[in-house]
């Protein structure tokens, strides 16, 4: 499959989950920001993506959400070194460098672009 | 027949309130699925086929929506009636009666959700009607385990139901008062008629109040309720004492 081919099913996947416009989702629309993803559509879009591409997603593979569950990883509100430290190792293929500037847990979700999904597909189907 | 085409799922439907609700579903033209640990036997009435099942069983919840969904391509109104009563006063209630009347009441329902929610966020419709008691908001001696769990249907209503407004799916409860079944003859043996007086419609409801509500919720013009419980009591819940009345 080309990149094409799996930045289109990507795209086909959070036109239809999140109900934006073909022209919303370039690569560097966030999901939050830009597309308006909340917590629910996380979820949808995994689903769709599983079926999409055939292909189970281990959960919290993709969207690491774990990582604000994790203990010591929070405080008042933003990661500690330890949360950061996970979101380095489970998102490695991230610039995070704006999250380690401004840390809040509110942040993270500007992480999740279409181009990181696109990305991840690519990952595992090759 | 407003529900054409549609495909339901009744949990606790071979009997009762849930068998009615399955009837009238029915008959506005849903194929209904009705879950039940025993076969009601005899034979049912056109668009209804009964599931084995039990709902305290998250393995078994999945298997039968899965099921559903891969024999009809969908499934549009999901309705958690699964219910049983252990009444006893607290102080002697054993653990097993507790944790049986939650697991199946409460536990139940999250079993059927979880599944049936994921294929209802992937077409963006769905209906989960949850039934309630008014047991949630009425004190009652000897259940608590029923109360709890009823109180826990209620609030977990809400919070699903907010989860899933996005998505187009609506989760509403209704909460039936004293209603006509083999499960309230009890309560209605021991209190006899001083318990119907003091209902205000001046009777006990029966199956068919409370389906007309699941009924409606799952319409189309119900669109755009959701996260709410709707009370079917004849006014029980709401009633003082009746000085002279």
């Amino acid at each position: 499959m080309t990149d094409q081919e799996i930045f289109g099913k990507v795209k086909e996947c959070l036109i239809d989950a999140l109900g934006v416009e073909d022209d919303e989702v370039g690569p560097e629309a966030t999901l939050v920001g830009d597309l308006g993803a909340e917590s629910i559509d996380f979820l949808d879009i995994i689903f769709r993506l599983e079926k999409v591409f055939d292909m189970k997603i281990p959960r919290g593979d993709l969207f690491p959400e774990d990582i604000l569950l994790g203990e010591g990883n929070i405080e008042d509100g933003k990661l500690t070194e330890k949360g950061l430290a996970q979101v380095r190792e489970k998102l490695s293929s991230l610039d995070i460098s704006k999250l380690e500037k401004n840390p809040r847990v509110s942040q993270i979700s500007n992480l999740f672009t279409v181009k990181m999904i696109a990305d991840y597909m690519k990952s595992k189907v090759g | 027949m407003r529900l054409e085409k549609q495909v339901a799922i009744v949990t606790g439907g071979a009997r009762g309130i849930g068998r009615k609700i399955a009837e009238v579903l029915a008959s506005e033209g849903a194929k209904v699925f009705i879950v039940d640990l025993a076969d009601p036997g005899g034979s049912l009435p056109q668009g209804m086929e009964f599931i084995e099942g039990d709902v305290r069983s998250p393995a078994a919840a999945e298997k039968i929506v899965t099921g559903v969904v891969d024999r009809c391509g969908r499934l549009d109104i999901l309705v958690n009636n699964a219910g049983i009563v252990r009444d006893t006063l607290t102080l002697s209630m054993e653990r097993s009666a507790w944790d049986e009347v939650i697991e199946t009441n409460l536990g139940g329902a999250f079993n059927f959700t979880k599944p049936a929610a994921r294929f209802m966020i992937a077409r963006k419709r769905g209906r989960i009607i949850n039934v309630s008691s008014i047991a949630s908001r009425v004190g009652g001696k000897g259940q608590g385990n029923y109360a709890a769990s009823k109180a826990g249907i209620e609030a977990f209503t809400r919070t699903v139901a907010l989860e899933l407004a996005p998505k187009g799916v609506t989760v509403n409860a209704v909460a039936p008062g004293l209603i006509e079944t083999e499960m309230s003859e009890r309560v209605r043996d021991m209190a006899g008629n001083a318990l119907r007086r003091a209902i205000p419609a001046r009777r006990y409801g029966s199956p068919e109040d409370v389906a007309a509500v699941v009924l409606f919720l799952a319409l189309p013009g119900a669109s755009y309720i959701t996260a709410q419980t709707i009370v079917v009591d004849g006014g029980l819940s709401v009633a003082g004492p009746r000085p002279g009345a």
